[in-house]
């Protein structure tokens, strides 16, 4: 595909430029926010029907809606909802270690009693994972972050929790536009840069009940 | 010494026997080849597949087409066979007044009674009536859990019925547990004010009150004429895990017979017998009647449309006027098909009553003399049309190990099945029936509600497995089989079925114990029944105990359980029965070929 270069680095200034502007407020809000160290260390579960979501380092922190303005907390919230009415328990724990979608989903899965975990990143990338897949491997991945709608991680809660019941799954509908990358590509860049440099190896995962 | 070839053009694949005689007029079989047939059976198009499997078959034994000094063609047999279906029940819930189905996740347990009332309206509740809550999809999950606990201190709430999928969501947020039913699509149809019962099954169990008469009685307190009444009700929520039944009026289920129609069979006394009577009546009629003429079905009714619809579809295949075309033999079978209840609140479907037919159409001989000459014309090799295809298949067969006169073959095809004996002294009798392969598939089809007739053909042929891990299956006999190699993540859950060299994801949500159920049953009905009915046909006296052994020839004799069921059926009359292996090296194909070049000894020298 084609992108007018002229128009993306004029979108990039002027998105720096806003960053600027509010520079100072974040660092501020940044020090004021100590609750991933709060958190302990997240264990590996023992509960067969578990199914554990990993979302990203600045989930609910320093991100609080997803790429296209989806409610971080609606989103957790509507991904549990999807696990618990398939009578399957859902944890969340924040992943630390990467910021990329597929290692997330397969360190919380490692986590996770059944074996099946979800990745999250924060702008709302999303995929389900099994612990014995290879990393880039995986059971579902929804890449179109900015296409993703609250219906849609609710299915993603409900065939997670199929898969750990072994049951038959009904793929999700997908969507795809070709303009999204063109629309999306600063913002996804910025939010990913913002993720990834929370990364703090030295304490790889940590159990996250809900930020309010 | 010459070298001489027969070829058997199928529906499906065109097969080549190559054989050498030498001198002293002793024959050696050298090679044999097969490929899929070019254009339909019995037209000129079929010449470019059977001169590539000359080459083939020739190219084994390092010699040249040209070198050939014979070749035999089959006379193939001129029937064509179709297939049809209608449903004759029709199912219709009046006034909304029940909701009987299987929700993926069903909540709470346990049965109840009370008056319908939309969560919008809780607070108009009077303290002393028990109540049955309906919440539509607009309220969340949390918000109904929330109003309910609130106003259960006040009223007394025995169950919910909820429009969304969210029941598990809702009861592990109540503060006392109610039986809960969900997944009510047109929940806004359900009438409020109402006296209702609702019961929702225990894990593994199915409903036990609703589904009986007496216990709606109990609940809804009715007296023995309305406990009549709900009768069919009842009958109709046999087997769910939840259900409500709704008091009203004139509520009932009921199931309307379609006016499906008589079959008229012309045959030396003209029979007819009413769809109704099911498959069993008619066939037995049919076996009554003698040699048919013609089969034709009352006008503007089911049947009559059914045959209709084959007679024409026929027609055009053979360039052949519609009225000239005869239906000689018809297979009718019982069956069952998935129907949308009219009238439905959540979407149930009702397994109706239908019929499948399976007709076979005789038409004019096929042009295989034109066939010939093109082939001629294109070889410069002699070419004969050499016998009619069901005596050659049993003279093939006669070089399975093990066989002896009298033989009787079973042809297993795509559209009919047909059955020959050769006697001692080499008299043959040969019959062709309606329904094989297409009927099964048909069947398959129908009673499992699949979207396409290709997997239904793909689940008649494979056996099934379900992936049950990244590492595991479970077949569909109980075993457990490991993959050397974990397999990709798109197949874990699936039900599959086992090709040789792949899996194929069924798409359709049917668990694999039904699939499996569905399939033999439909082979049961269709290939079992017709291998009795054309074997005793052909039977001396019509009796099959004069039969001693039968070879399962054609497509079908390689299905994976079609020849074990048939052994199985046979082995009650003490025949053998068994799938051929055609000069002990072919398996059941390249009968009819091996046949054509056999039969040319017992024919002479019939060309210079």
């Amino acid at each position: 595909m084609q992108i007018d270069e002229q128009l993306v680095e004029q979108i990039v200034r002027i998105v720096s430029e806003q960053l600027k502007e509010n520079a100072g407020k974040n660092i501020e809000e940044r020090k004021a926010d100590t609750s991933n160290l709060n958190h302990p260390l997240a264990a590996k579960g023992t509960n067969p029907k578990e199914v554990v979501i990993g979302v990203g380092p600045a989930f609910q922190t320093e991100i609080k809606s997803t790429i296209n303005g989806l409610d971080l907390d609606e989103v957790i919230k509507t991904i549990k909802a999807g696990i618990e009415e398939e009578g399957m328990v859902p944890r969340v724990v924040k992943v630390l270690k990467t910021s990329d979608v597929g290692f997330m989903g397969l360190e919380a899965a490692k986590l996770s009693g059944s074996g099946i975990g979800i990745g999250l990143q924060s702008k709302g990338t999303a995929v389900i994972h099994q612990k014995d897949l290879y990393p880039l491997s995986n059971l579902e991945l929804f890449p179109q972050a900015p296409l993703m709608t609250l219906e849609k991680y609710r299915a993603i809660g409900k065939n997670a929790a199929k898969y750990v019941k072994g049951e038959k799954v009904s793929p999700i509908e997908g969507e795809n536009d070709p303009m999204v990358r063109a629309k999306y590509q600063v913002k996804a860049a910025l939010m990913h840069i913002k993720e990834t440099e929370l990364v703090d190896p030295s304490r790889p995962m940590i159990e996250w009940t809900e930020v309010q | 010494m010459k070298l001489i070839a027969g070829v058997d053009i199928g529906n499906s694949t065109t097969e080549v026997c190559i054989s050498q005689i030498d001198s002293e007029g002793k024959m050696r079989f050298l090679s044999s080849s097969s490929r899929a047939t070019t254009g339909t059976k019995g037209t000129v198009a079929n010449t470019a597949g059977i001169i590539d499997a000359l080459g083939n078959a020739m190219e084994k034994i390092k010699k040249p087409v040209n070198e050939l000094s014979l070749i035999r063609i089959n006379e193939a047999a001129p029937v064509i066979g179709d297939t049809a279906m209608e449903t004759i029940t029709e199912t219709i819930i009046t006034e909304s007044s029940m909701i009987g189905h299987n929700p993926s996740t069903p909540a709470g347990a346990g049965q109840a009674a009370g008056m319908t009332i939309y969560l919008e309206h809780l607070s108009e509740g009077r303290e002393e009536t028990p109540y049955i809550v309906v919440a539509g999809s607009g309220t969340s999950y949390d918000e109904i859990a929330k109003t309910i606990n609130q106003h259960a201190k006040r009223l007394f709430i025995v169950g919910l019925i909820l429009q969304a999928d969210e029941g598990v969501l809702v009861e592990n947020r109540l503060d006392r547990k109610l039986p809960i039913v969900d997944e009510v699509k047109r929940i806004h149809d359900i009438p409020e004010w109402k006296e209702a019962a609702i019961e929702v099954a225990l894990a593994g169990q199915t409903i036990r009150m609703l589904s009986n008469p007496y216990g709606i009685a109990t609940l809804l307190k009715l007296n023995a004429e309305e406990t009549r009444a709900v009768t069919p009700i009842a009958k109709s929520l046999i087997g769910k895990r939840s259900a409500v039944v709704i008091k009203t009026p004139h509520g009932n289920v009921k199931e309307n017979i379609l006016p499906a129609g008589e079959i008229r069979i012309h045959a030396k006394e003209d029979c007819i017998v009413s769809i109704d009577a099911g498959a069993d009546k008619i066939m037995e009629v049919l076996a009554g009647a003698g040699e048919v003429q013609d089969i034709s079905g009352q006008k503007n009714t089911n049947i009559g449309n059914m045959l209709e619809k084959i007679r024409s579809g026929m027609g055009e295949l053979t360039k052949e006027q519609a009225g000239e075309i005869k239906i000689t033999d018809i297979l009718a079978v019982d069956t069952l098909a998935p129907v949308m209840i009219a009238g439905s609140l959540a979407g149930e479907t009702c397994m109706e009553k239908a019929v499948g037919v399976a007709a076979m159409v005789k038409t004019k001989q096929l042009p295989m003399e034109k066939i010939a000459e093109e082939l001629k014309k294109q070889l410069h090799i002699y070419v004969k049309v050499a016998g009619v295809e069901a005596v050659m298949a049993a003279l093939g067969a006669l070089t399975t190990p093990g066989t002896k006169l009298p033989l009787a073959i079973l042809d297993l095809g795509g559209g009919s099945t047909d059955a020959a004996i050769i006697h001692e002294d080499g008299n043959v009798a040969i019959t062709h029936k309606a329904g094989a392969g297409e009927l099964v598939s048909m069947l398959i089809q129908t009673e499992l509600g699949l979207s396409s007739r290709y997997i239904a053909e793909e689940i008649k042929k494979y056996p099934l497995a379900k992936i049950e891990s990244l590492y595991h299956m479970r077949l569909e006999s109980g075993a457990i089989h490991f993959f050397d190699e974990p397999v990709e993540p798109k197949y874990f859950g699936n039900v599959v079925l086992l090709k040789p060299d792949d899996m194929i994801i069924l798409e359709d949500d049917i668990p694999m114990e039904k699939i499996v159920f569905v399939r033999k049953e439909a082979k049961k009905k269709v290939f079992v029944k017709n291998a009795i009915r054309a074997l005793t046909e052909v039977a001396p006296e019509h009796n099959l105990r004069r039969i001693d052994h039968v070879v399962l020839v054609g497509g079908s004799a390689e299905d994976f359980e079609v020849p074990e069921m048939l052994m199985e059926e046979f082995a009650n009359y003490k025949i053998v029965c068994g799938r051929g292996n055609i000069r002990a090296s072919e398996g059941p194909r390249n009968a009819v070929a091996t046949g054509l070049v056999l039969s040319y000894i017992g024919a002479g020298n019939d060309h210079k």
